[in-house]
């Protein structure tokens, strides 16, 4: 029998496990309350596995440094709060159009602007998923666990490389800062994978953003590579042409979505703790989504029937998953720590006919007693 | 004899998008002559430019990788290739940032840092005063009296130099020079193979926004160009360059493995859940004392979570901590009622006070509190105890959650006492006499 490798890790500390089984060779990064940890267990861990972990003098800088060295084939990743995702947005939107993979851990706390740096919130989701003009579906994970932290930045990794695209892992101040018991030998962990890239027959001319179907992932060849790179953040047709609303052009563009969102189905990821006669549903997420699951406890103790949904996969949203969620309840909570429910904003739709409740804090995590006192009025 | 014809790294009779005596077209033709006198292999040349008119240049080349970024940060991205590059790869890449005045100014950090670090990226900056392809607003290039369509009186900022601010960043390779200069070919292929960070300053005319309502010509651009080459640089090259710097001292540091696994070493009868408050004053050693209350339950196989809390400047002020620790899997990680609630200081008294520790206390909780505060009102189950002069303010939360476990025996003293001596070693041996001190007190 072996003996279990439990140890004392921050969901940051996960979050940089998680990135190195994935094999990230690439982190630049500038310190943020409550994302330091990671950066600063990038700085230690990553060059030790031959990877380059960098400061930057800003958040603009880190990401664009990530970005360069993801368009010469490494892998890359940083991390940071609301304040500095704030300036990375703009880089965030290039990454995306150039189709050059990156993760960005997001550690949330309470906003706007400096906010409260200690302080923990959910209240970016919205920030976060729609910081693109055009309002492109990015993939996010959120965690809600140390262990957690560790999944979904691995899964994070996958999803990144596989669709050639910016990928969020958006955790929060408790989840990031906190400590908690990890068992090693549990941890879950995705394929690791690298984009795929031309083999090197020479008959064919390589586009830098070439596909047949919309929903291709053009083959990747690095600047410094064999193939030359065409690389432009400017609307461009599939050699990399800067264009202006030529069909191609168009075309590229609609294919950006059409890659990531062909693929919902298969990113959709919720955890269930179910009750088969449920007739209340509660979703949530993150830090929340713990304390649903201690309500729930008691909820069930108290002889209600509810079914709880972790939501892992927060982008694209896992309708299908959601809605067959819901089936044969009457009232959907959706539980999550900012003010106006900006989650439950964007899945309230998928639940017609039923009653969809937000159960919101500010400044304060949500706890078991304020869902407790909602479900069961 | 045998010479190397020199070939153009350009697209074949493509037009340049450029108005009509624009500097840049001396800017590109140069830039491709120069990297055809290197015979640089274009699959080792990535040029990365970014918004204004010259960043547009990457259509017009035909073999080198191009990478056309955000508007003045195309030395950041550059940075990252060539960090890629130099450390990951070793291929050696040439990596050229082609930005304008107005791009270097956006992204004036950028390359601040790239020559502070001294990072193998060639810089070359068009400087035509302006904002060319905006509209012609005035750059931080833009001279004294300088008159663009936001300057309508003439400017009156003065420009900066930006060869001797990065002169100033301890790069090696910095020049200034005139984009109709007979040598600009040989100076940006001498800036190409400098091994390290390397700077030039093109001095140019935007013909459609810079010339009629200012008197400039080649004598003016030659001027500033003399000017901004008057600070003087090394004669020998003493850095290294960035990335084999950091192969040298940081990569492939030796693999320290941290063995800090934990496993179940004693039995603990807690059933449920037990969630502390430990409060005191930041440099006291509070957050070590949990860490450790917290390492004590994991060896008796239960679940634990720690929170932190200090005021954001770290070495002053209050220091509090919350751990759980559970039987169960932890689900919510708060703290509603304290089950045990642990005050060494006047600041910790505060911080419980104004965070609402002590108003959600309850008669099930008990307080342990340094004896020479004063009365509080609670329902809890107070003891009062001189924790400051008993064991030191360092050893008074450790020692008091050591003694807590000691009276209460949910969780055997030796878990509690293995972890200290895992961090104090011989030192147990106080805290063991602080427990002893302490006890008497609780009962
Ligand atoms: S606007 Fe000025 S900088 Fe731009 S191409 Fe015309 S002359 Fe050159
Ligand atoms: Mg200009």
């Amino acid at each position: 029998m072996s003996t279990p490798l439990i140890k004392i890790r921050t969901g940051n500390q996960m979050i940089a496990e998680g990135a190195l089984h994935a094999g990230c060779q690439f982190f630049a990064g500038y310190p943020i309350t409550p994302a330091s940890g990671i950066y600063k267990s990038m700085i230690e861990e990553l060059p030790k596995h031959n990877g380059v972990a960098i400061s930057s003098p800003d958040e603009i800088s880190a990401l664009a440094y990530c970005i360069g060295a993801s368009a010469r084939g490494a892998k890359a990743m940083t991390a940071t709060s609301g304040p500095g995702w704030s300036l990375m947005i703009e880089t965030v939107q290039y990454a995306l159009m150039t189709e050059l993979p990156v993760v960005i851990a997001v550690v949330q706390r309470l906003g706007p602007s400096t906010g409260g740096a200690t302080q923990g919130a959910q209240g970016d989701i919205l920030l976060t998923e729609y910081c693109t003009s055009g309002a492109y579906t990015i993939p996010i994970f959120a965690p809600s666990t140390a262990e957690e932290c560790f999944e979904v930045t691995s899964l994070a990794m996958f999803w990144a490389e596989e669709l050639r695209t910016p990928v969020i892992v958006l955790s929060d101040k408790e989840i990031g800062m906190m400590s908690e018991d990890v068992d090693f030998d549990s941890l879950v962990s995705s394929p690791i994978n690298y984009r795929r890239q031309p083999n090197n027959d020479t008959t064919n001319v390589y586009k830098t953003y070439d596909f047949k179907s919309l929903a291709d992932i053009p083959l990747f060849s690095p600047v410094g590579g064999e193939n030359k790179a065409t690389i432009t953040g400017s609307a461009h047709d599939k050699g990399g042409s800067l264009q202006k609303n030529s069909p191609e052009t168009i075309e590229v563009l609609r294919h950006l979505q059409i890659k990531i969102t062909s693929r919902a189905g298969e990113m959709a990821f919720v955890k269930t703790d179910d009750d088969p006669n449920a007739d209340t549903l509660i979703i949530s997420f993150g830090i929340t989504a713990r304390t649903a699951r201690e309500a729930v406890k008691r909820a069930r103790e108290q002889g209600m029937h509810v079914r709880l949904v972790n939501v892992i996969s927060l982008f694209p949203i896992p309708e299908t998953l959601l809605k067959k969620a819901a089936e044969g309840v009457h009232t959907v909570f959706v539980a999550e720590e900012n003010l106006t429910g900006q989650y439950r904003s964007v899945i309230q739709h998928l639940f017609t006919g039923k009653l969809v409740i937000g159960i919101n804090s500010f400044g304060k995590m949500i706890t078991p007693n304020d869902i407790l006192e909602c479900t069961t009025l | 004899m045998t010479t190397v014809e020199p070939k153009t790294f350009l697209k074949d009779s493509v037009a340049f998008p450029f108005c009509k005596g624009c500097g840049h077209h001396h800017y590109v033709h140069n830039l491709d002559r120069a990297l055809s006198s290197l015979q640089l292999d274009p699959k080792k040349v990535c040029i990365v430019s970014d918004i204004g008119c010259i960043g547009i240049l990457d259509s017009l080349f035909i073999s080198p990788h191009t990478f056309h970024t955000t508007h003045g940060r195309s030395t950041a991205f550059a940075t990252g290739v060539e960090l890629a590059d130099g450390i990951l790869n070793d291929s050696k890449l040439k990596t050229v940032v082609v930005i304008g005045d107005g791009g270097a100014t956006i992204g004036l950090l950028h390359v601040v840092n790239a020559a502070l670090m001294n990072v193998d990226v060639t810089v070359l900056v068009a400087n035509n005063m302006l904002y060319g392809m905006t509209g012609g607003q005035n750059s931080g290039f833009s001279p004294l009296e300088f008159i663009t369509p936001t300057t309508p009186e003439g400017n009156i900022v003065p420009p900066m130099d930006i060869c001797a601010m990065i002169k100033s960043c301890g790069a090696e390779y910095v020049t200034s020079i005139s984009a109709t200069d007979k040598n600009l070919t040989t100076v940006i292929a001498d800036a190409i193979a400098h091994p390290g960070f390397a700077l030039v300053e093109i001095v140019e005319l935007c013909t459609e926004f810079a010339i009629g309502k200012n008197k400039i010509d080649g004598k003016t651009i030659q001027t500033m160009a003399d000017q901004h080459n008057a600070a003087t640089l090394p004669t020998t090259f003493k850095r290294k360059e960035f990335c084999e710097e950091y192969k040298s001292k940081v990569l492939g540091r030796p693999l320290k493995i941290k063995n800090d696994a934990l496993t179940q070493k004693y039995i603990s009868s807690l059933r449920g859940s037990r969630r502390w408050v430990i409060a005191g004053t930041a440099g006291e050693k509070v957050q070590l004392s949990s860490y450790l209350l917290m390492r004590a339950g994991i060896l008796c196989g239960l679940h634990a979570t720690q929170k932190n809390d200090n005021p954001v400047t770290q070495g002053s002020g209050f220091s509090l901590s919350e751990v759980v620790l559970s039987a169960d899997d932890i689900y919510y990680t708060g703290i509603d009622v304290p089950d045990v609630v642990i005050i060494s200081s006047a600041e910790g008294l505060k911080e419980v006070t104004v965070n609402g520790t002590l108003s959600r206390s309850n008669n099930q909780t008990v307080i342990i509190m340094e004896d020479s505060l004063p009365e509080i009102l609670t329902p809890a189950k107070m003891y009062r105890v001189p924790l400051r002069s008993l064991c030191t303010p360092q050893r008074a939360t450790t020692s008091a959650v050591a003694a807590f476990i000691a009276n209460e025996l949910m969780i055997p003293l030796e878990a509690m006492i293995d972890s200290i001596q895992m961090h104090v070693g011989e030192k147990v041996a106080l805290y063991e006499e602080d427990i002893k001190k302490i006890l008497p007190l609780l009962s």
